[in-house]
């Protein structure tokens, strides 16, 4: 009883699957173990023929009970020692002909951690076994194992993979020298380019230093919370901040009392907003800094679109290479370089960033119409429409259901004739976006009619309406023809073969027919459908066919509730129907049990494999747990392997390419005799 | 063994009865012993070890890197722990040094002062112990496979040398010359063995398959070529000649006596021929893994009642009992394929080395004093083995219980 306990639980544990021993089996096992040296020759073997499997995990489980044992019983370490050869056979893989199994990765975990228990056991038990010593300088002398290596790999693996770093190697040091060619001489442009668009942000925004420092302004801090970021922009902002804050703090009086007293003129060229929100700079593009503005554009792109990508590519390139160079001197060198790299990509990105945050208005030139004032939000919110009006009449305003013609001032607005006073002087201002708007407004002929309305219902109709080709019958719709519907046969011209009495005239019904009807194929739009058939499946999952009508497998498409269950009540009926008419259908010898039974006792194949291949799948594979060897056998690759390599196919269209060749040429001597 | 001691005390019993049984008994528990160790000198494998036949003290190896080394076998240390340590070495820094592997190494038979290693750089040398230095170097024209010096010859100082070329040399150490040549093989000679009974007899084997029978005094021919199915010709009709084995014979070997010769072939199969007659006795061995493209050197023991084969077998060295052919025991301990194992009579002791250049030596075990019945004398006998060394205890932890 003993030993078939034995037997089980040593089989339990090795196709386990699991890379750990269950420990509670083990416990159990070494129990039954200490009980007498019997016990131990039994589990010996069976250890053996495990080790024995073409499977590394099972393999590796029963390795991992070899070693417990041996760390435990004398009789034990005799038994394995005597047998030491195809214990290291079967373990660390002495022996080339007899390659571990797979999976792979098991394997290579088994061998690693054979080479380090016997590198163990030789130690504490070297001296008393000598074959186990004798194993141990096996492997180090002949195999030359090292058992420093933690990859406990032979000497040729070793090999091998020095070969793969060295070309790799050479490979990480062209490119790395490609790159630092390419960075030397990029390296003037990329400089140039900082220190242009630099100048240019300076000239843009006095003091926006790229490399400013976060000074921290106290002075005119508007509650405003500064990013970090900015905290620098807060300096150079002073006046023209101040002139603008007022656009947004609606209420605060005093401060655009200040303003307007402060302010020599609006018809400043700069116009730097910051919204309430507080963290946006807007500069805006005028007639005076376009060129400033363009240059700008002009080296964002060529930065963001060049010099960026190439400097990530040098550092992507870098930190690979790095580790594969043991000099140290050229590490250091290599080290100097990713600083540099470092703070070029820095610096960098933060002119991008910059530039980012100044918002540049570029967008001024192409739909400067686009805007009436900056101090957009004034306006209330209109929806997005295509064709933009500029103008819109004003005895059609109130129809429209806009506001009287009354500028963009809001008459709540308590400054509102100061604004008013401030558009009109924006208005005499030619480079503001205002006197833009009012040269457009003059210029821009008023449209017939404007899309902008809302949805009228005869307009709807005709936009749903289908548009079918044009014909004869739509061109005299309402008329009567007077020749329609006839034809009219020639008289033959010939001058003396002269046919029979025709009628000239024929009146053709259908033809007439044709000229005053039409028919209208309508079939209607798509409609994707938007349901599912959600039958429940075998596997637990619903049906997630998309028929529109009748699903191919699961009939009329009902609906179902969460567990796919039909939500009607006859629905549900004709379903357990069906279901007891399909059970009733298959006669009861052809239940899948009995006739594995039959089966069995009489050797037969009744093709109970066939009827219940659902059911015996769980049973089929007897060790769930293990990973499946022939599954990674599966792949498209072995698949086409075994389409294309297919012998009978193979042969059969050379038989045919050459009975071909035969029936061609067989009467020309030259291509018969080969 | 305490009988026989009786009868020898009393004189009824011939003395070479208490000497062959105690020696029978002696290779019949031959063991992997962690008292004897040979110290490790070759890097490569071990392709042929000799114990001087004088003193059976020093045995010679030759490795497949061309190294020859001298062991010294005695034990004068009186403790039973002995490591076999080199006396000399022609290493790879030497002058003389073979440059490619040794494949035989044979002392001179009446002298240590002298020994003859043959390799395949195609040259054999004659080595003066003292000096390390070749005192003759003989060359060929192919691969030397193998080369034998008679044990008992005294009228002739013949040393025959098999090559790859089927002609086997016979180089004579007295004139320092080669001086006559058998033709008879049609392949490679990958064993030449002189008989210990016979001096002028000489057997060679092939990889034709043939074994040929010689007396050097007839330059003619062959005494006869051993024919495995005893000139039945009825069972091979389709084959024109005699031949030994189905494949390559690469292992020749004398009984001590001289009247028995043992063959080894590629075909897996070990004869034993009658050395006068040349029948094959059809002793059946059954399957002697054997896939050595060289030559195999095996050895029968001497001065036992049944007497024992060891013939190495894959990695392992089978002991197999000569008349009757049957699988004594298989020892086990190289952990690949095993090239050669000698004998030593006098102390029943195995010598084998094999490609793993391991150098093993097979001991007796030495005989227990016999407990008389106690109730627990098999706790005793743990008890002291486990006093002996740590290591042989059982470790069961206390949780498992």
């Amino acid at each position: 009883m003993d030993w078939e306990r034995l037997s089980q639980l040593v089989e339990e544990l090795t196709t386990s699957g699991h890379p750990q021993l269950n420990q509670d089996k083990v416990k159990e096992l070494k129990k039954i173990c200490k009980a007498s040296n019997d016990c131990i020759d039994h589990v010996y073997h069976s250890v053996m023929s495990q080790l024995n499997q073409e499977h590394a995990e099972i393999r590796l489980s029963a390795f991992q009970i070899a070693s417990d044992l041996f760390s435990r019983s004398h009789h034990f370490r005799t038994l394995l020692v005597d047998n030491f050869q195809e214990f290291l056979e079967l373990t660390v893989e002495t022996d080339s002909e007899q390659p571990l199994p797979p999976p792979k990765e098991v394997a290579r975990k088994l061998r690693s951690l054979a080479v380090q228990t016997v590198q163990s056991w030789h130690t504490s038990y070297g001296s008393a076994y000598k074959k186990l010593e004798l194993g141990y300088h096996f492997l180090k002398q002949v195999k030359k194992v090292d058992f420093q290596d933690a990859e406990a790999r032979t000497v040729t693996e070793r090999r091998r993979e020095e070969e793969r770093q060295r070309k790799m190697e050479r490979i990480y040091k062209a490119r790395v020298e490609a790159a630092t060619k390419e960075m030397e001489e990029s390296y003037q442009d990329i400089e140039a380019a900082l220190t242009e668009m630099e100048s240019c942000m300076k000239l843009l925004f006095p003091e926006f230093g790229l490399a400013g420092s976060p000074a921290d302004n106290s002075g005119p801090s508007d509650g405003q919370p500064d990013k970090g970021c900015q905290a620098d922009d807060d300096e150079p902002c002073c006046k023209e901040r101040k002139e603008d804050e007022e656009g947004r703090t609606k209420s605060d009086e005093e401060d655009s009392f200040i303003r307007n007293s402060g302010l020599i003129s609006h018809t400043y060229s700069l116009d730097v907003s910051l919204s309430p929100g507080g963290s946006v700079l807007h500069v805006k593009e005028t007639e005076d800094n376009e060129p400033v503005v363009s240059t700008m554009m002009e080296l964002h792109r060529v930065i963001s679109s060049k010099h960026l990508p190439a400097v990530q590519g040098w550092v992507q390139v870098r930190p690979t290479h790095t580790h594969t160079r043991p000099s140290p001197h050229t590490h250091s060198i290599h080290n100097s370089q990713a600083v540099f790299l470092g703070l070029l990509m820095k610096s960098l990105e933060a002119a991008l960033q910059k530039h980012r945050e100044l918002h540049i208005d570029c967008k001024t030139r192409a739909t400067s119409d686009g805007e009436e004032d900056d101090d957009n939000d004034e306006f209330e919110e209109v929806p997005e429409k295509e064709g933009y009006e500029p103008h819109i009449p004003e005895h059609l305003r109130a129809e429209y259901g806009q506001r009287p013609p009354a500028p963009p001032l809001p008459s709540s607005s308590s400054s509102s004739s100061r604004r008013m006073r401030r558009l009109l002087e924006d208005e005499q201002d030619p480079t503001s976006a205002a006197a833009t708007l009012r040269v457009l407004r003059q210029q821009i002929p008023l449209p017939e009619s404007s899309s902008t309305t809302g949805p009228d219902p005869s307009q709807q109709n005709a936009a749903e309406a289908p548009v079918v080709p044009f014909g004869l019958d739509l061109y005299y719709w309402g008329q009567e023809q007077p020749n329609a519907g006839k034809i009219l046969k020639s008289a033959s011209q010939h001058q003396f073969w002269v046919p029979a009495e025709v009628e000239e005239e024929v009146e053709n019904q259908d033809l007439l027919a044709q000229s005053k009807s039409r028919y209208i194929s309508f079939p209607g739009n798509f409609v994707p459908v938007s349901h599912s058939c959600r039958a429940p499946l075998g596997n637990g999952t619903l049906c997630q066919r998309q028929d529109r009508v009748k699903c191919p497998f699961h009939g009329l498409i009902v609906p179902r509730d969460q567990e796919g269950r039909p939500c009607r009540e006859e629905d549900r009926q004709r379903e357990e129907q069906e279901e007891r008419r399909k059970r009733e259908q298959q006669p009861d010898w052809r239940d899948v049990d009995l006739m594995r039974d039959i089966e069995a006792a009489t050797g037969e194949d009744l093709g109970s494999s066939r009827v219940g291949g659902k059911n015996r799948k769980g049973k089929k594979k007897k060790y769930p747990n293990l990973s499946d060897l022939k599954q990674s056998s599966n792949t498209s690759r072995s698949r086409l392997e075994r389409k294309v390599f297919n012998k009978y196919d193979s042969s059969a269209l050379a038989n045919k390419a050459d009975r071909r060749k035969h029936d061609k040429f067989s009467n020309q001597f030259n291509y018969a005799l080969n | 063994m305490l009988g026989f001691l009786s009868a020898r005390q009393a004189g009824v019993d011939d003395p070479l009865r208490l000497r062959r049984a105690e020696s029978t008994r002696r290779v019949l528990s031959l063991k992997l012993n962690p008292d004897r160790d040979v110290d490790r000198i070759h890097g490569n494998g071990i392709n042929t070890i000799d114990i001087d036949a004088i003193e059976g003290r020093y045995m010679l190896s030759g490795g497949a890197d061309g190294v020859i080394v001298i062991y010294d076998l005695e034990n004068h240390s009186g403790k039973q722990q002995y490591t076999c340590r080199p006396v000399r070495t022609v290493g790879r820094s030497s002058r003389h040094v073979h440059k490619f592997s040794v494949e035989t190494v044979q002392w001179y038979p009446y002298d240590t002062g002298m020994f003859v290693s043959s390799s395949f750089d195609k040259t054999m040398k004659v080595w003066d112990t003292e000096t390390l230095k070749p005192a003759e170097a003989f060359e060929f024209e192919g691969n030397v496979y193998s080369h034998h010096l008679s044990p008992i010859a005294r009228k002739h100082s013949l040393i025959a040398v098999g090559t790859k070329n089927p002609k086997i040399q016979l180089c004579d150490l007295k004139s320092g010359s080669r001086i006559h040549v058998l033709q008879g093989h049609r392949a490679e000679v990958l064993a030449v063995r002189w008989s210990p009974r016979y001096e002028n007899i000489l057997a060679t084997a092939s990889a034709d398959s043939k074994v040929n029978i010689w007396d050097v005094r007839r330059a003619s021919g062959s005494l006869f070529t051993l024919d495995q199915h005893n000139g039945e010709k009825s069972k091979a009709s389709s084959q024109a000649e005699n031949t030994a084995h189905n494949g390559r014979v690469n292992g020749l070997c004398f009984t001590s006596d001289g009247l028995y010769l043992l063959t080894t072939g590629t075909d897996d199969r070990m004869r034993l021929w009658n050395s006068a007659t040349g029948a094959n006795t059809l002793v059946n061995y059954g399957k002697v893994c054997n896939e050595s493209r060289k030559r195999l050197q095996f050895s029968v023991s001497h001065g036992c009642s049944p007497e024992f084969v060891f013939v190495p077998c894959g990695s392992s060295v089978a002991v197999y009992a000569l008349h009757t052919g049957e699988l004594i025991t298989m020892l086990r301990g190289h952990y690949n394929n095993v090239d050669c194992c000698e004998f030593h009579p006098d102390y029943q002791e195995l010598y084998s080395g094999g490609k793993d250049g391991n150098l093993l030596a097979w001991v007796p075990v030495v005989r227990t004093a016999d407990v008389e019945e106690e109730p627990n004398g098999e706790n005793k006998v743990a008890a002291s083995l486990s006093a002996v060394n740590p290591a042989f205890q059982d470790n069961w932890s206390s949780d498992e219980d």
